[in-house]
């Protein structure tokens, strides 16, 4: 306890400590101002650097504030679903989803970095992120930027499927955020939310966000029959978010940011079956960013604390789990054409052995990193960034006890039974290249290559230990230190054109993609420990150690796939857009592993097709918009059964129609899964019909 | 039922591409103006406030004089454009040596560029150009163009003859020679 908050002291107070000797003149990005400017979005995600969302070396899209308001979501799943190649498996109400970019959608997706203003907010303790959690209002949300494709060489390990970064509006150069929302609708759903801006003097600027929702459950009934009930509960969420920046000299900052959230919900996890779950997370992130000779300098802290009960078919597991980021990191141009960042961060990552004690298992990661982009001529630029993450986990505390299973007959110990056998190191390298031609003002070639890693979790390395007591034949549950990361490797070329004509632009991209060192779910084939033996007359071979049963690497997989775009205006008041993104899977299974039994069919749980076509209108005080979504058929493993069972192709039908009373007063009608009262998307519950109305004040 | 041939398909899409090809650019002055206004609150000591904006222009060449015109009424009254109110006031080529009282200075295309940025730098002036040729001569701190797409380029040389230095996250998405 005590080298935890010495570590957490020193980890926040380096950015505070640099502001308060005044390290130099400091500016955060403007993102406002910068898109004002250009005429068009401004992103930080695809090369760490500033960028025209045009000029980004990778496949990406970006959701505006606007996006966000007329999409008439209240979750971010919701939100991104909309966008071309994302798939999302939602699981009940309340915003139980995962999201996954380009297929291998799955339950808790672990392939999918999500950051807020560069904070993860992706749980690392079982890999995945529970949307519900974050801490952000979506009306403080300035923009979404989802980079398609690995981009761990700039985020670090997990960005493998793809990034989402939530950048919320700056404190200072965005003070006109205020607002109050209240949502009620179908299913007793029920949500307030308010954010107020605030000046603290002449140089504090801040903005402070708190709501909470809650809504019944969806009808508990699948195709394979309702769930247990057990696991079957009424969500609600409470969240709250603090942002501010302080002006300490005339061109120095320091931006502080402090959440906490707290969520129930019914989730699914990794194994298909319906959990009770309860989250708490709190986070804090001082940031200090400096513009010296040598350039964009910023020094960040932050740590986040989770909080999370699980209720599984197993019985309650609960786990805390805290992560420690000091990250700084230079940004500076050589020249006139090339621009460098060089970053260097550090990780502390430990989590409480559950559900049987003690033990706590963790690892610290030292990542260097660079990016180089030179823009080579006026119509060709290049980018490379590498990033090494020098990973070391150990375990700490002690094992459980030795189990009596027969009466009589000697105890049966715990498998690796030294906290040796858990140490670990391990070193991937990350890359990105990419290579942007833009032919004309309206013509845009991408070519890119990645290689990212997937690292596996803290469960995966040992923060379980459960006693399967089921049977004849106990095991244990437990953590495998030997597993490898995963490692994804991404090709793709892209071609994007302006249109004037239809004041849009239209785009193709194609894409191959694989996966070497799959994790496969804990399984009788994934045998960590064997059992030892002893002879004891007259009983036979009896164990004196249990066997140990985990995650393990059980294969490979390869993904071919193609995205089509085309999103223009018309007589000032139409918008529209189309999409479509073709993918295909083919899992490979490691020699003596069965895929199935691992829980893994992602060329059969990953649908070929999904599109997606929206239209909005504006005329005076009326904004009207509609979302139509596709999805070909797939299969999935049934929450109730564990059998692949057939998702029939669906459709989806969303809208929001708005009147604006006066300036500060908006009313909304808004509805999603309006085809149909009730529809099969999962093997889980049948997705239901939603109305809602909000009234909206601002100020 | 008869399959659509993939060539046919091709062709379609090759002909529909063809069909929305962008229309020749064609400048616009008041945007051009804007985003220059915009982008001088990217300096280092960034003006604020109201600010006159000279506009430079040949008397002899009607080109130059025609997007003086046209600037001054995109400018107005006044143009806000982030914290700068901006007033447009015409100044002749040859007098720019004699100028005073003015943030930066908008060369229109075809003006006689050396002789302006060799006036201008004297006087420590920033000056600004729809015209990349200006900024690539080393005439011009900047150039601006927002057809088809918004276009930022800096004369690292010339800007750092008249003292102009830009924020760091700007100089990273503009070109720079």
């Amino acid at each position: 306890m005590t080298n935890k908050i010495f570590r957490r002291t020193v980890v926040l107070c380096t950015p505070l400590a640099f502001a308060a000797i005044g390290i130099a003149d400091a500016q955060t990005i403007d993102y406002g101002s910068l898109e004002q400017l250009f005429s068009e979005a401004v992103t930080t995600s695809a090369t760490g650097s500033p960028q025209r969302a045009t000029d980004a070396p990778v496949a990406m899209e970006i959701i505006s504030a606007a996006d966000i308001r007329r999409s008439g979501a209240t979750d971010l799943p919701t939100i991104l679903s909309r966008v071309a190649g994302v798939d999302v498996l939602t699981w009940g109400a309340g915003g139980a989803a995962d999201v996954s970019i380009r297929g291998y959608d799955s339950p808790y997706s672990p392939r999918l970095l999500v950051l807020v203003n560069g904070r993860q907010v992706y749980l690392d303790h079982y890999g995945y992120t529970a949307w519900s959690t974050l801490p952000v209002a979506l009306s403080e949300i300035r923009q979404i930027e989802v980079v398609k494709g690995p981009n761990s060489a700039l985020f670090g390990f997990n960005a493998v499927g793809g990034v989402v970064n939530i950048i919320t509006f700056n404190p200072k150069y965005d003070q006109d955020v205020s607002s109050a929302t209240a949502v009620g609708g179908t299913q007793s759903y029920g949500e307030v939310n308010a954010v107020e801006s605030f000046k603290l003097g002449s140089e504090v600027f801040g903005r402070i966000s708190g709501g909470a929702s809650q809504s019944n459950q969806w009808t508990n009934a699948t195709t394979s029959g309702p769930i247990d009930p057990l696991f079957y509960v009424n969500p609600y969420r409470v969240a709250t978010n603090l942002d501010t920046i302080a002006q300490l000299a005339p061109s120095t900052q320091l931006r502080v940011e402090a959440s906490y959230s707290l969520v129930r919900q019914s989730d699914v996890e990794p194994l298909y079956t319906y959990t009770d779950v309860l989250y708490r997370t709190e986070s804090i992130k001082a940031t200090l960013t400096s513009e010296t000779q040598f350039g964009l300098a910023e020094l960040s802290a932050y740590t986040n604390q989770l909080n999370v009960d699980y209720l599984f078919g197993s019985g309650p597991t609960d786990w805390t789990n805290a992560i420690d980021v000091l990250h700084a990191q230079d940004l500076f141009k050589i020249g006139a054409s090339n621009t460098l960042r060089i970053a260097v961060e550090y990780r502390h990552n430990e989590l409480p052995d559950a559900p049987i004690g003690p033990g706590v298992i963790g690892y610290q990661v030292i990542s260097p990193s660079s990016m180089w982009n030179w823009a080579a001529t006026d119509k060709l630029s290049l980018t490379s960034a590498v990033r090494v993450d020098h990973l070391t986990a150990t375990r700490t505390g002690g094992f459980p006890a030795a189990t009596p299973f027969v009466p009589g007959l000697p105890s049966v110990a715990w498998p690796l039974q030294s906290n040796a056998d858990f140490d670990r190191t391990m070193t991937p390298v990350s890359e990105n290249f990419g290579l942007v031609y833009k032919a004309t003002a309206s013509d845009t070639l991408r070519v890119s290559y990645a290689r990212g890693i997937q690292v596996p979790t803290l469960i995966e390395l040992g923060g379980i230990q459960y006693l399967y007591a089921t049977g004849s034949l106990p095991a244990a549950l437990m953590g495998n230190p030997q597993i490898e990361p995963s490692i994804i490797k991404n090709y793709e070329i892209g071609y994007d054109h302006s249109i004037a004509s239809i004041d849009g632009t239209a785009g193709v991209k194609l894409f191959s993609q694989s996966t070497d060192n799959m994790t496969g779910n804990p399984s009788g084939s994934n045998l960590i420990a064997q059992p030892n033996f002893t002879l004891i007359p007259g009983v036979g071979p009896f164990p004196t150690s249990l066997p140990g049963i985990g995650w393990a690497n059980v294969g490979s997989s390869t993904l071919k796939g193609a995205e089509f775009e085309i999103r223009g205006k018309a007589a000032d008041h139409w918008r529209w857009g189309l999409n479509y993104t073709y993918t295909k899977v083919e899992d490979e299974a490691f020699a003596g592993q069965n895929l199935l039994a691992d829980g893994i069919a992602y060329d059969q749980t990953t649908p070929e097709s999904r599109a997606n076509f929206n239209l909005g209108w504006v005329e005076g005080p009326w904004t009207a918009d509609a979302y139509l979504r596709y999805v070909s058929s797939f299969q999935m493993f049934s929450a109730n059964t564990g059998n692949l069972t057939p998702i029939d192709a669906y459709c989806t039908l969303a809208g929001r129609v708005a009147y604006q009373f006066s300036k500060s007063l908006k009313i909304a009608f808004s509805g999603e899964n309006l085809l149909k009262s009730q529809q099969n998307q999962t093997a889980g519950l049948l997705a239901q019909r939603r109305l809602l109305l909000s009234l909206e004040a601002s100020w | 039922m008869q399959m659509i041939k993939p060539r046919t398909v091709a062709t379609g899409i090759a002909l529909a591409w063809i069909a929305l090809a962008a229309p020749p650019a064609i400048a616009d002055p008041a945007k051009d103006v804007q985003v220059a206004a915009r982008a001088l609150g990217f300096l280092e000591n960034a003006p604020h406030g109201a600010v006159v904006l000279g506009i430079v222009y040949d008397p002899g060449k009607p080109a130059t004089v025609a997007e003086r015109d046209a600037l001054m009424a995109a400018i107005g009254s006044g143009l806000t454009a982030g914290d700068l109110t901006i007033t447009g006031k015409p100044i002749e080529a040859s007098a720019v040596g004699g100028a005073s009282g003015m943030a930066a200075l908008y060369v229109t295309t075809g003006s006689p560029y050396s002789d302006i940025g060799a006036a201008a730098s004297g006087k420590k002036l920033l000056t600004i150009s729809s015209d990349k040729a200006c900024a690539q001569s080393g005439a011009c701190v900047m150039s601006v163009v927002t057809t088809p797409a918004v276009e930022i380029t800096v004369n690292h040389n010339a800007a750092t003859a008249v003292g102009a230095t830009f924020k760091a996250a700007f100089r990273m998405m503009i070109k720079e020679i």
